[in-house]
């Protein structure tokens, strides 16, 4: 496996010097390396990273022009061999390290444009980014070296979840996002709110389990706050919001709130599965429904079919993937007594609801067919896929879950 | 036996659907207007029935399965009672029918009347056949449904002489005036009200002894296990249906303007059969309870309380309809008078036992011919004269002799007159409530004297309002042989009874004929016959009429119906419409702009300074350590 | 067995099978669609079987998906096929009148409508063969999603609004009653109702409230006017008539798994139920628009389910009955109000209305059934008030207070129906012209009419209460 991530590495760095010549060829380049990682890892996670690169690759596309045009293909790439990597890591600096690889090339893509590089959005993003990292490997860090608990591993584990809450945009440390997602392109933006946000979580997932102790379940509350806080400010604030772009920012924060929340089940390791399932499930459908909008936007239209079934995945119908994830948060929740947490989903799944059925409708111009809504079809044949109960997936993260150990910890 | 059950049932609704369908056509096919005949000739068939049923059978009951895992069955029941009422019903709503074909030629709503005229025949005769309470209770519903159709048959409510009261007159606030339509929901809500309790009771029977069999639950042994107050509120609520149907005080509005149905409805429903089925349902249920050998005290209070209500009903009736001027009102007060006396009969036999029954029933029949004739005569006269008030000189006389003639038999014959027909059942009754001397002192008495002296004056003033001494009247004559034959056989059948009594061929009636000869019954008689003279001569006192008017309002009855109730009914609405607005301002206004507030709240950090946000989010991360850190030390 | 699953599997089909019709053959299909089932259920109920066909095991903690087809199942499904069998071929004329008002092609529109249509009453009639609450959580949602799109799309007023107000609201019941389940699922580690051997306190009081939302209860009934009323009216009488009395359903399901909740808090709920039928049944007499009213009306008669299932036993066979003789009644009078609407452009104001039997008989005559029905006279709804009496005297015995109040539910219910049909349908004629109507406009809500007196009588009352005897055996 180490040996198809390194021939991936190095089409992947090929084709990006190849670029100058035809930006077609770092595009084949980039979905080949992305075959050749997944010609060896595949398994059920590993399947919806390859289709969420492929989609950010493809929606690529769409964007006219591009300052580093062809460079991008090969960063989404390289971020997709990451994400799937990080799956089998299990050492901490292989882990810290797959956590910059994928947060690095966001710093790029966020300034990329259809002409001018926006390097504002980007001054923004950068300096938040840099912060959480500081603060999230400073967090593993002491972590790891806090074998006893005490106090350390309390501000291990409080900056670690904030470096993670900065990174993810979790509020209060959500400033950031609003602003750089509708400031900056929607392409982009799209990549960064989908595949950026696998690889913390899973990084934090390996380390916080790793590192159990008794003060676990006191830490947690803090995190718990922060999770419910995440979901009200998110779903509150999109509510009044008018562009598309904005309310998709403040959506974004409100499903990393959903997400975060699933972190309190380290507390209980036998129901860690469905946490993991969960919050796998709930990151495909936002990076789903994210691919999906924002392209929508790019284009300036969507269709209504499309549009409506994204939107209602994230409201959580049956049997759109949206109910399945938030129904393995819930049960994970529940079975770790943190009913009032999903008493708090719940409440915020409610007040969701308008704000997802405006967004579907600004967008929603009819049919038609053009690349956005291609990409968009997929990414609701992809939410669709739980019309088969996911029991495949929870089979797959149980596997997962045995896996989350960091060695020598 | 089930294909006569069927045959008894079945064949005057199916024989009615026709004239139902055919007028519900956009265009109404030109034998319409003869289908009618096909609902008669159902009529005919129950009534055929009925005389089989009365004649030929002998079983004690039949049993059709209906709800077998639950011991509740379609159990039909041939007794003494049943047998005589089921054959009265047939035969009057016959007779009613044959004399609606006549009536109704003209009306504009065939399939309607039909159709309930029917359906009410059934459900009527299903009543009358039931053992079985549940199924008692289907043509119970059936009775109250097609009495509201029949009442509001005349919906549009653009006819005068369809109304009740005088049109456009107020008393104080309150309109003195009642629409067809309106006489509908008043009949059905007042019924509805009586129903429910009933329904109740019912069920709180099943519940406690599994059966529903009027004859064969042990209602002994059901009294003594949920003691007196059981008894009471058990019994109570089973007879606010029969109270509420058979028009007891204080649910007599309803049957005053009920009279805005057609005259054949009024004849039928609201004076022969309907109205009686709540006596006829107390009469059954003494029947089988025999209180005479039970001893409950809570029982012992129910009667007393039908007793004394059936009496003073009684009296409101006759002293108000001495007051009305509408013939149709007029008949109808004298019918809740009647009512009450057989309740008040039925209940004496709780001290005397079977004997009052078959008095109270007996007067039922006496009355049902007496009253349907009275009414049919009336329709007659309103068909002539365009008019419902009580007009009429000696010319209506002159040009009507059959009316004239039939009418003078039947007021004869039903205010207890010696010799005729209702004196030998009247005099029994005297007995009757003599006998409860021992228990009440003179009261019942009192009041029974009082109200036949009531009932012969107000009979005595409907023959000559019309007849004699009425104002002048504008005749309208065509027609009218059917009319005047269906009565005349109806009247004819006052004279039957009175052979059937008088010559003892019906073995319990016979037993009336001793009764008569007693002293006290005949002077009783005599002052009845007083009375009717004085008021065939003297029908209207001017001096008195300030009396008259509050007589006809019904002594301002009314008020508590139209006013009381529904000013209560509508401040609660009212109340609870404001209720609603609140808590409709409360969750889709108040709420969603509070989210709004807080909305824009959140949204307000985002001025886009970075330097702002760096603040915050180092502000948060140090504030977050430095409370775990205190937290956790 | 298995031909139930074919029975279910019919409309499941049609439903993406009839857009590729034309409006009058996508009709058609789908009424024969749901009337197929209807024949198989009204044949599984007579018979009184009861079985489980197994569909898939699923891990813990969400356990076996199977199709629970007992006798309550059938008879709720009975009620669902027939009520959307007949509503579909009245939305026929109807929707097309909807859609040129809205100038919409009609053609094109109404695939889209009978798709919606079919998918909603479809989820309906899976949801009561559900043997697993993750199951019937599906088709709750999916129902809720169908409707939701319906009104959103075609409704009266501010539709969009009232559209995502009605979504919110059942969202909330809807996963407020999953969390319950999800704590089921947690203690039992299955949701299969046939393994589920106890309900703790939190996850019952989770799906109660729930499914108080859902039927509506007394204060979360203030959705319930909005959508009922500004729905298009075929969709109203599926919602007023079928969806909400479902919550009923569930409650009764999760009663009859493991009945102690109920059992303990019976006479606060009974309270609570009371007020709330006598509080929605005063509200009907308020309400200026015709629909407005009818969706009042359910809330009161909601009540009774509510009334019914504190009462034991009897009471749970008369939620069953009340629910049948509601979902008849009520899928009657919203169609009234809709032919109303749709021959006189839209009037539902009753103050307006007056002396309406006069141009349209048919549909007045159609109204007194269905308020007949409402009222149990003379219809199935008498046998659903009946074991409510009867059910008071087994648990409360001769308590004057709760005879008094259920009495007056009744009464009140029989009251605000004849008076609604005297103001509506009787009195002084208001000056209207005769419309022509369309025989699908009416003859729909006759079949129901006399379907339901027909279920007072033997032999379907004697198959229908033989069956639903399976409930005295499991609850006290």
């Amino acid at each position: 496996m180490e040996l198809s991530v390194l021939v991936a590495l190095i089409v992947l760095s090929l084709g990006a010097a190849l670029s100058f010549k035809d930006t077609r060829l770092v595009f084949a380049t980039s979905l080949i390396a992305l075959a050749i990682v997944f010609s060896t890892t595949w398994n059920v996670y590993t399947f919806f990273i390859i289709i969420i690169a492929a989609l950010n690759i493809a929606s690529l596309e769409v964007m006219k022009r591009s300052q580093i045009k062809g460079v991008d293909y090969a960063l989404v790439a390289l971020m997709g061999v990451a994400t799937i990597y990080v799956f089998f890591v299990d050492d901490l600096a292989t882990l810290l390290a797959m956590f910059v690889v994928v947060s690095v090339p966001t710093y790029l893509l966020v300034m990329v444009t259809d002409n001018k590089a926006n390097v504002d959005v980007g001054i923004k993003y950068i300096t938040f980014m840099v912060l959480a990292t500081v603060l999230f490997i400073i967090g593993a860090i002491l972590l790891v070296h806090s074998p006893h608990g005490g106090l350390m591993y309390v501000v291990g584990y409080t900056m670690l979840v904030l470096g993670l809450c900065i990174e993810i945009g979790v509020a209060p440390m959500h400033e950031w996002v609003p602003d750089v997602f509708t400031a900056a392109d929607p392409i982009p933006i799209s990549i960064i709110a989908s595949l950026a946000k696998f690889v913390p979580f899973v990084v934090a997932y390996k380390i916080l389990v790793s590192t159990t102790n008794p003060l676990t379940p006191f830490v947690t509350m803090i995190l718990a706050v922060l999770a419910a806080i995440s979901m009200f400010i998110g779903n509150i604030g999109a509510l009044t919001s008018k562009e598309t772009s904005r309310i998709l920012a403040y959506s974004t924060v409100a499903n990393m709130g959903y997400i975060l929340a699933t972190l309190t089940v380290i507390i209980n390791f036998n129901w860690i599965y469905l946490a993991l399932t969960g919050a796998m499930l709930q990151l495909i459908v936002n990076s789903m429904g994210k691919i999906g909008f924002f392209t929508a936007i790019k284009e300036g239209k969507g269709s209504t079919p499309l549009m409506y079934t994204l939107a209602l995945s994230f409201i959580g119908l049956p049997p759109l993937m949206g109910f399945w994830s938030k129904l393995f948060i819930l049960t994970s929740l529940v079975y770790v007594k943190y009913t009032w947490l999903a008493f708090v989903l719940v409440v915020n799944s409610a007040i969701s609801v308008p704000y997802y059925i405006r967004i579907a409708r600004n967008l929603s111009k009819g049919w038609m067919l053009s690349l956005a809504n291609a990409i968009a079809l997929i990414a609701v044949l992809i939410v669709l896929i739980t019309v088969i109960p996911p029991d495949w997936f929870v089979e797959a993260m149980k596997n997962f879950s045995e896996m989350l150990f960091i060695k020598g910890v | 036996m089930i294909e006569l059950i069927a045959l008894l049932y079945l064949a005057p609704i199916f024989c009615s659907i026709p004239i139902a369908i055919a007028w519900g056509m956009e265009k109404k096919p030109e034998y319409a207007r003869n289908l009618p005949m096909l609902s008669v000739f159902g009529l005919f068939i129950s009534l055929l029935v009925s005389l089989y049923i009365l004649f030929r059978v002998d079983v004690p009951t039949y049993t059709i399965e209906w709800l077998p895992e639950y011991n509740i069955n379609f159990v039909f029941i041939f007794d003494y009672l049943s047998k005589y009422m089921g054959v009265l019903t047939a035969f009057i709503a016959f007779l009613i029918g044959v004399y609606g074909l006549e009536y109704m030629k003209d009306d504009y709503r065939l399939g309607w009347y039909w159709m309930f005229f029917n359906v009410f025949t059934a459900s009527m005769l299903l009543v009358v056949y039931s053992d079985n309470l549940l199924m008692l209770l289907i043509g119970w519903e059936g009775l109250g449904i097609a009495s509201w159709g029949l009442i509001g048959h005349w919906f549009r409510d653009d006819d005068p002489l369809s109304y009740v009261g005088i049109i456009d007159r107020k008393v104080w606030k309150l309109n003195m005036f009642w629409s067809p339509s309106f006489g509908g929901w008043r009949a059905i809500s007042t019924i509805r009200f009586g129903d429910m309790p009933m329904f109740f009771a019912v069920a709180a029977i099943y519940a406690l002894t599994g059966n529903l069999n009027i004859s064969e639950i042990d209602w002994a042994a059901l009294f003594h296990h949920i003691g007196p107050a059981g008894t009471l509120i058990l019994i109570l609520c089973f007879l606010m249906g029969p109270f509420t149907k058979s028009a007891q005080l204080p649910f007599s509005e309803w049957l005053m303007t009920a009279m805005t149905g057609p005259t054949t409805v009024s004849a039928l429903l609201h004076s022969a059969t309907m109205v009686a089925a709540g006596t006829y349902l107390f009469m059954r249920f003494s029947w089988y309870v025999e209180p005479w050998h039970v001893h409950s005290l809570g029982l012992e209070y129910i009667y007393i309380l039908v007793l004394f209500s059936g009496l003073l009903s009684a009296l409101y009736g006759a002293i108000v309809a001495t007051g009305c001027l509408e013939r149709k009102v007029l008949l109808a007060a004298s019918t809740m008078s009647s009512l009450g006396l057989m309740f008040a009969s039925s209940a004496a036999s709780m001290w005397l036992g079977k004997i009052a029954l078959y008095v109270a029933f007996w007067y039922l029949i006496v009355h049902a011919f007496a009253k349907a004739t009275l009414f049919l005569v009336a329709g007659h006269l309103i068909h002539v004269t365009h008019d419902r008030f009580c007009v009429g000189d000696k010319e209506v006389a002159k040009k009507m002799k059959l009316a004239f003639i039939v009418t003078i038999f039947a007021t004869i014959s039903l205010s207890g007159i010696p010799p005729f027909t209702a004196y030998w059942v009247k005099s029994a009754m005297d007995e009757v409530m003599h006998h409860l001397t021992h228990e009440f002192g003179a009261l019942p008495l009192t009041l029974l004297i009082l109200t036949s002296i009531a009932y012969a004056a107000f009979l005595a003033k409907f023959l000559s309002l019309n007849f004699i001494k009425g104002e002048k009247a504008h005749l309208h004559l065509h027609g009218g042989n059917v009319m005047g034959l269906a009565y005349s056989i109806m009247v004819s059948m006052l004279a039957v009874l009175l052979i059937l009594i008088v010559g003892e061929y019906e073995p319990h009636a016979g037993e009336f004929l001793k009764e008569g000869f007693v002293a006290n019954s005949f002077m009783v008689g005599v002052a009845v016959l007083a009375s009717y003279s004085f008021a065939l001569y003297v029908p209207r006192i001017k001096q008195l009429s300030s009396v008259g008017t509050f007589l006809s309002d019904r002594m301002y009855l009314p008020f508590l119906n139209d006013f009381i109730l529904p000013k209560v009914g509508w401040f609660i609405a009212k109340i609870i419409d404001y209720c609603n607005k609140a808590i409709d301002f409360f969750c889709h206004k108040a709420i969603p702009s509070a989210f709004e507030g807080w909305s824009i709240g959140i949204r307000a950090i985002q001025s886009g300074e970075l330097n702002k946000y760096i603040k915050i989010v180092v502000g948060c991360v140090i504030l977050v350590l430095a409370i775990i850190s205190v937290l956790g030390w | 067995m298995i031909e139930l699953v074919i029975l279910l599997l019919i409309p499941l089909v049609v439903t993406f099978v009839a857009p590729f019709f034309n409006s009058r053959n996508a009709t058609y299909l789908s009424f024969v669609s749901f009337m197929v089932p209807f024949f198989g259920i009204l044949y599984y109920l007579m018979a009184g079987t009861s079985f489980e066909i197994p569909i898939t095991k699923v891990s813990a903690p969400i356990g076996e998906f199977y199709l629970l087809a007992d006798p309550i199942a059938n008879a709720f499904g009975l009620t669902v096929c027939i009520v959307s069998a007949m509503v579909s071929i009245y939305s026929l004329p109807y929707m097309k009148h909807r859609f040129e008002e809205m100038e919409y092609e009609v053609e094109s529109e109404f695939k889209k409508y009978i798709f919606l249509y079919n998918l909603y009453a479809v989820s309906m009639l899976w949801l009561v063969y559900c043997g697993n609450l993750i199951l019937l959580y599906i088709f709750l949602e999916l129902s809720l999603l169908a409707s939701f799109a319906l009104i959103y799309l075609y409704g009266y007023g501010n539709r969009q609004w009232v559209a995502v107000l009605y979504f919110v609201w059942t969202h909330i019941a809807g996963v407020l009653a999953l969390i319950g389940f999800l704590i089921i699922a947690y203690e039992n580690s299955t949701l299969a109702l046939k393994n589920i051997a106890a309900i703790s306190y939190t996850a019952w009081l989770l799906i109660f409230l729930g499914m108080l939302v859902k039927l509506p209860g007394l204060g979360p009934h203030i959705w319930l006017p909005w959508a009922h009323a500004e729905a298009p009216t075929p969709v109203s009488a599926l919602l007023s008539p079928l969806t909400v009395g479902l919550a009923g359903f569930i409650l009764l399901r999760i009663y009859l798994t493991d009945p102690w909740f109920i059992d303990m808090y019976r006479t606060p709920i009974l309270i609570y139920a009371l007020i709330s039928s006598i509080y929605a049944g005063f509200s009907v007499f308020k309400q200026k628009d015709y629909k407005k009213l009818l969706a009042y009306s359910t809330v009161s008669q909601m009540g009774y389910c509510l009334i019914a299932i504190c009462l034991g036993s009897y009471g749970a066979i008369a939620l069953v009955i009340q629910y049948i003789s509601h979902a008849f009644g009520k899928s009657i009078l919203f169609m009234t109000a809709g032919a109303i609407i749709a021959v006189y452009h839209g009037l539902r104001d009753v103050e307006k209305m007056g002396g309406l039997h006069e141009y349209i008989p048919t549909i007045s005559n159609a109204a007194l059934l269905g308020f007949m029905t409402l009222g149990g006279i003379l219809t199935i709804g008498m046998f659903g008030e009946f074991f409510i009496l009867k059910g008071i005297v087994d648990i409360y015995e001769f308590n004057i207070w709760v005879i008094v109040a259920v009495v007056f539910v009744f009464i009140l219910s029989g009251f605000y129906g004849f008076y609604t049909l005297k103001i509506i349908f009787y009195g002084t004629p208001k000056g209207f012209k005769t419309p022509k109507i369309d025989r699908m406009l009416d003859v729909p809500l006759y079949v129901i009419g006399l379907l339901s007196i027909a279920f007072i009588f033997p032999p379907l009352a004697t198959g229908l209460l033989n069956a639903l005897k399976v409930i005295l055996g499991v609850l006290p």
